[in-house]
């Protein structure tokens, strides 16, 4: 985009915020068109929207960049392109299929996964490799892909960051001065604070509830997610393998009982001859063991 | 390499076989085991809150289990908790990472040095951004085609499901 169309867009809004503040001071007895007003408040808010995704795509760059500083990917392109393909199969059952969707297995031996804005979701090989199946992934991924949708990092980081900015129009920095700037590690400070806090424990019993559905959608079984909650309920905290899940997240014994509460409403058990994907989810996790062909005992 | 390939392999086959003698679970309210996964199949006999069982395999909701009389059933997943350990729940999958858990180093294919890697409040809070390796995540991503043909070699169907209504119940 050069410069001319940025100017473009970022003058467009205000001659129209202008012409409304002109209609706004017009005299009553001239009649205002409130459908007119309407359908420029729409034009604004449709003029908005792409500026909207690109401020996302650069938050959530910043975000994940700040995460993979904390652990890296691992480097090992099976793994990761499986995690890719059952990650995007969920995250097209959303209402957010079209964003730049990035999954990544990151090197941590501690259980955890996580999701920034713009599309991208890490989970440590800890919690990988705690897992059963491709069901109990599609139902984790769900989870966090469901963050994304609701966009609930988004609203806590640009909060944050628009207060350090103290007024200025994030999205022209953002556009301004790309990625290695004052804004940039602005959000980075703003991501070292929410990922080490946790959002409201609201919007992570919403992520296991709608989780859970995007991963049932998908057509896998409904209960991978509770299965995986039933392992984190069963490691003792004192491990500390689970220090920073615990220190962001409801209990799981909290989020189990929320849980099953809400797809025993939902009635989910219909759907529980869904595919497991035992098979393939273990032909490919077993390449992160040195040993590889061996079967396990069970 | 070639011997610790094999030390390991029966590093891995004995770890196997412990983790699967543990995996144990306890009932958590007084329910039936059932002779089959469903809430309308035959009940075979009553099971009181804290019966040990062991878990043979998932079904949906269900959990496979064995009582300690040798009788085999089917108990609902929420009536039971697992057995807690200090790398968790060790049925099925779980006992993989026991391995990881061990000190073992390297060769896990991984960008990993050696042993076991944290990830801590303290991580995150000092986290030094690396931008390059965001752009590294490019290289593995799936198109939406890769993703459709993946589905379906799993004969994984799409369908439309609405969201779930958040109950409210007592929190533990």
């Amino acid at each position: 985009m050069n410069r001319r169309d940025v100017m473009k867009r970022l003058m467009r809004p205000l001659l129209l915020a202008g012409l409304l503040a002109f209609c706004g001071l017009t005299p009553v007895s001239a009649g205002i068109d409130w459908n007119n007003v309407f359908n420029t408040l729409k034009t604004v808010k449709q003029a908005v929207k792409p500026a909207d995704l690109h401020e996302e795509e650069q938050i959530g760059y910043a975000t994940a960049a700040t995460l993979l500083g904390a652990a890296k990917p691992i480097d090992n392109a099976d793994v990761q392109r499986y995690v890719n393909r059952v990650g995007l199969w969920v995250a097209l059952q959303s209402e957010r299929p079209d964003l730049p969707w990035h999954f990544a297995v990151v090197a941590s031996d501690d259980i955890d996964a996580f999701a920034a804005p713009g599309g991208y979701v890490f989970i440590t090989r800890g919690l990988l490799l705690h897992m059963r199946s491709e069901a109990e992934l599609a139902g984790v991924l769900g989870h966090e892909i469901t963050h994304v949708v609701m966009k609930d990092h988004l609203k806590a980081l640009q909060r944050a960051a628009k207060q350090q900015l103290l007024g200025q129009a994030l999205n022209y920095e953002l556009q301004q001065h790309g990625k290695n700037t004052e804004v940039f590690n602005k959000i980075a400070n703003a991501t070292r604070t929410l990922y080490s806090r946790g959002l409201d424990k609201a919007d992570e019993f919403q992520a296991d509830r709608m989780g859970v559905v995007l991963a049932t959608r998908a057509g896998y079984d409904p209960y991978g997610l509770m299965a995986v909650l039933q392992t984190l309920e069963s490691i003792d905290p004192k491990s500390g393998r689970m220090q920073l899940l615990l220190a962001t997240h409801p209990t799981p014994a909290a989020r189990i009982v929320l849980l099953a509460a809400a797809m025993q409403a939902g009635h989910m058990d219909q759907y529980g001859n869904q595919v497991e994907g035992r098979e393939r989810f273990l032909q490919v996790v077993k390449k992160l063991v040195p040993a590889s062909g061996t079967q396990p005992a069970h | 390499m070639k011997r610790w390939g094999s030390i390991l392999l029966v590093l891995l086959v004995t770890l196997g076989v412990h983790a699967a003698s543990q995996s144990g679970a306890q009932t958590i309210m007084d329910t039936q085991l059932n002779a089959a996964p469903y809430s309308d199949a035959s009940n075979i006999v009553p099971v009181p809150a804290s019966t040990n069982v062991t878990i043979l395999s998932r079904q949906g909701g269900w959990y496979h289990v064995r009582l300690d009389s040798g009788q085999d059933g089917w108990l609902r997943m929420t009536s039971l908790r697992m057995n807690s350990s200090s790398s968790g729940s060790s049925w099925g999958m779980g006992w993989l990472s026991q391995l990881f858990g061990s000190g073992r180093s390297g060769a896990t294919g991984t960008t990993a040095t050696t042993g076991v890697r944290g990830l801590n409040t303290g991580d995150i809070a000092k986290a030094r951004p690396d931008p390059q390796a965001v752009d590294s995540l490019n290289a593995w991503i799936a198109t939406p085609g890769q993703a459709r043909q993946f589905a379906q070699e799993l004969h994984l169907k799409a369908q439309q499901i609405p969201y779930l209504p958040d109950i409210k119940v007592q929190q533990p």
